[in-house]
């Protein structure tokens, strides 16, 4: 699974750290996530969608 | 933060007692021992690494644990057990084949079965966990 985090990430100006604490992780899983080493639960997926204000498919893209 | 904190003791308590019997042993140190005290030593070392996360990401505002590394406790819990049944095994073979008494085979493999888990940890921790 391929993510734009970073892209949006960089639309609203957040650092890894900002993103991090408005979801209630740790950052390490922000960087994780977007080296894609790490699929995100769906509640977590949710939380990020919300932050960019866009759906979960806008961010996170299925590869079969 | 208190997790963190309980790390922190632990490794305290495991650090102080190996000091104590080092101290306090009046039989000459074989190397066998010192390579368990080196061991002993290496996963205080991890434990602290651990604690250190942990306590950095409380003082960032971040959760002390989140999703991923509970995922990555999970995963490394469940290969530390499974490869440490073959460490036993292997002990256990060996056991007849080389002359270590009893309290030193188990200490071996308490050890070992440390080091295996602080292995497990690192490889899932840095190589990711992907579609599970």
């Amino acid at each position: 699974m391929n993510n734009r985090i970073r892209e949006y990430r960089a639309r609203l100006d957040l650092t890894q750290d900002d993103l991090a604490r408005k979801v209630n992780v740790r950052r390490e899983t922000i960087v994780f996530l977007e080296k894609n080493k790490y699929n995100p639960s769906l509640k977590l997926a949710h939380d990020i969608a919300r932050v960019f204000g866009v759906t979960i498919e806008e961010i996170f893209i299925f590869v079969p | 933060m208190k997790r963190a904190y309980l790390v922190f003791i632990v490794a305290g308590l495991v650090l102080a007692a190996t000091v104590l019997w080092f101290l306090s042993s009046d039989t000459q140190f074989k190397p066998y021992d010192l390579v368990e005290i080196g061991i002993v030593l290496m996963v205080v070392g991890f434990a602290v690494y651990l604690g250190y996360k942990r306590f950095s990401s409380a003082k960032r505002g971040e959760p002390a644990e989140d999703e991923m590394s509970k995922k990555v406790m999970r995963k490394t819990a469940s290969w530390s057990y499974y490869i440490s049944l073959y460490l036993w095994l292997a002990i256990m073979y060996f056991s007849d084949r080389i002359k270590l008494e009893n309290h030193a085979l188990i200490g071996a493999g308490i050890l070992g079965m440390a080091v295996v888990f602080a292995i497990s940890w690192l490889v899932i921790n840095f190589g990711g966990i992907k579609n599970e």
